[in-house]
């Protein structure tokens, strides 16, 4: 039992110590930094900066996020959803094919997709614009914040998808069936069936997404070029032009906060839905 | 609130596979049937065909005359219990009973009468605001019971809904589930493997085979007068032993074989024999053991060994070879294993088949 444990402890080293040098170093680092002025002195001036400067962009941010997460919820429990209750065999297997692909885009390649695709000029308008659905002088640009949910969401849904509909094929089948054959049409089992017992998984993914969005630079940097920006585009102007790393540090520590939120909240549901069993 | 069932010439498959031949059943409203069978007969195929989780491939099913064979399930007027019970864990006992309800968009306080009239009838008083995954087996197949009860369906559909629990409670809601179907006079089909439970629970036993009905009629009539060898064996006449025998009157004359002394049965065996070869088919506690050398009049004696012994209680049962075969037989008194016997099976014990009919 010993020399085993020892070695199971050995292995996990490796690990930790890239946790630690790459994550937990830089991260109290960058907490420390977000409270002390250039001279090294403590100091909340980071903070007043970055209220005055980018609190438009920080509500900019979490509205961005949550607009996200809300049409991320709503795919990945309608692809799910489909996936579960659906009767089109072909339907089904063609979605399945299809809906995991943009998780084996990399964020940058799917922006600088999106800057081609949803430009004034881009593939989206000019498709449309061919068959006739729009006219082209009502075209317009989508190359601003509903770019940015765009993206977010294309990328997003289909690793909350995967979660949710992995959990939604692990329910009793039986429990579908029970309100099917008492008269529930299939989007109220959706709704009052199947979502409610999966509810936790979506938390989960959620949650994953919000944090993951949080921490995208290079989508908002390549699809919305003005103001009012996401924080991570605020952080990269403070440390590349300004060389302002206290100020970079405080709209970092705001995010964390924010990010922590999130977590938090996901906890203590989690927990009050456990007591309540 | 209780309706004709009717199921004409069902045939169902799953993929390639035809699962049910042509299956008609005609169940009287009120009646309760249970479909019998071992797995893989096509008995939860027919009750899944039944409910509309499976379309039949040809045939009907009507209830109260209205063909329903194109109806989604939710639009056939059944309910149906299943066997995980299938209660939906983030609801409370009264949600899941009164969800059908809610579905029929009765107003609040309806819904609440009829769920708590359904609890009390079920014996779950004060239960109504517990969560599902807090309540034991039996009271969980209780609520699902409540739950399919409590939207009056006309045909109640119950898919084992008694295997996941334990003998002692499952013997109790047995009673309680026939109780109630006769109290409330509603039509039920019971998909179950079970053969005493559906002896006990049944009006009529269907009994099928590879996807076709071997036998319907009343628990009494399958259990005394199976009508073919496979009938027999799943009714516990486990026991075969092959004669050749000859028609003489009204008995039959049994020529001594590899096991069997010479006998002659007051009874004329299977319908138009005359002469040939019989599959005989008895139960343990339908036999007798008697001594080696003593012989009995209408009965087939089966001299042999004892080879194995069993106190299962009540009765010792014994294992008898007798030749190539070994034949179980129960006996009140207690022999020694190696004893020489003669199993003694009297003749109206015995289900008589030709051979090859099977």
């Amino acid at each position: 039992m010993g020399p085993n444990r020892n070695i199971s402890i050995l292995l996990t080293v490796p690990a930790l110590v890239v946790v630690a040098l790459l994550f937990i170093y830089p991260l109290g680092f960058s907490l420390v930094g977000a409270f002390q002025d250039k001279a090294g002195a403590w100091t909340l001036g980071n903070f007043g900066r970055a209220w005055d400067l980018y609190r438009l962009d920080t509500a900019f941010t979490v509205v961005i996020v949550l607009v996200s997460c809300a049409l991320i919820a709503f795919f990945s429990v309608a692809i799910g959803g489909y996936l579960t209750l659906g009767e089109s065999r072909v339907a089904k297997a063609i979605l399945n094919f299809v809906y995991r692909w943009p998780l084996f885009i990399p964020f940058i390649v799917a922006a600088q997709c999106m800057r081609t695709f949803i430009a004034r000029n881009g593939m989206m308008n000019m498709t449309l614009v061919y068959f006739g659905i729009l006219d082209l002088d009502q075209v317009q640009g989508f190359l601003d914040w509903r770019g940015i949910v765009f993206t977010f969401v294309w990328k997003q849904t289909p690793f909350v998808a995967l979660m949710v509909a992995g959990a939604m094929a692990g329910l009793d089948r039986a429990t579908i069936e029970a309100a099917r054959n008492l008269g529930a049409s299939r989007l109220r089992i959706l709704v009052e069936i199947v979502v409610p017992q999966v509810s936790r998984t979506l938390a989960v993914g959620l949650v994953l997404s919000f944090v993951t969005m949080m921490s995208v630079l290079s989508v908002p940097l390549m699809l919305s070029g003005q103001s009012p920006s996401m924080l991570t585009v605020n952080m990269a102007w403070r440390i590349n032009s300004v060389g302002d790393y206290g100020t970079a540090n405080a709209l970092g520590f705001v995010s964390y906060l924010m990010t922590g939120f999130a977590a938090w909240f996901y906890l203590r549901h989690g927990m009050r839905e456990r007591a309540g069993r | 609130m209780s309706a004709r069932l009717e199921i004409d010439r069902i045939e169902t498959s799953y993929g390639a596979t035809r699962v049910l031949k042509g299956v008609s059943l005609d169940v009287a409203p009120g009646e309760f049937v249970a479909l019998l069978g071992s797995s893989g007969c096509g008995k939860t195929t027919l009750l899944r065909t039944i409910a509309g989780f499976l379309s039949a491939d040809a045939g009907e099913i009507r209830v109260g005359g209205r063909d329903i064979s194109g109806e989604p399930p939710d639009r056939r007027g059944m309910a149906m219990v299943f066997q995980s019970y299938a209660l939906w864990p983030h609801m409370t006992v009264a949600q899941n009973v009164g969800y059908g309800l809610r579905l029929k968009k009765w107003d609040r306080a309806r819904i609440d009468a009829r769920v708590n009239e359904i609890l009390a009838m079920l014996k779950l008083d004060g239960f109504g605001h517990r969560n599902v995954t807090q309540l034991s087996g039996g009271q969980r197949q209780r609520v699902a019971l409540g739950r399919a009860l409590a939207v009056e369906p006309q045909v109640l559909l119950l898919d084992e809904p008694l295997s996941n629990l334990d003998a002692r409670i499952r013997e109790d809601v047995r009673h309680e589930i026939k109780a109630l179907q006769k109290s409330l006079g509603i039509t039920a089909i019971h998909v179950t493997h079970d053969r005493e439970e559906a002896m006990v629970m049944a009006d009529r036993i269907v009994i099928l085979d590879a996807g076709q009905i071997a036998q319907v009629g009343p628990p009494e009539t399958i259990y005394n007068a199976p009508n073919s060898p496979f009938v027999a064996a799943f009714m516990g006449a486990t026991n075969v032993v092959r004669i050749e025998a000859e028609r003489s009157g009204e008995a039959i004359v049994v020529a001594p074989g590899a096991g069997n002394r010479p006998a002659r049965l007051a009874r004329p065996g299977p319908q138009g024999f005359a002469r040939g070869k019989l599959v005989a088919h008895f139960r343990s506690e339908a036999a007798e053991l008697a001594d080696a050398g003593a012989d009995f009049a209408d009965s087939l004696m089966l001299p042999g060994r004892i080879v194995q012994a069993a106190y299962p209680g009540g009765v010792w049962r014994y294992s008898v070879a007798v030749g190539e075969s070994q034949f179980l037989v129960d006996a009140p008194e207690k022999r020694a294993l190696g004893d020489a016997v003669a199993v003694r099976v009297p003749a109206d014990a015995l289900h008589l088949y030709q051979a090859g009919a099977s």
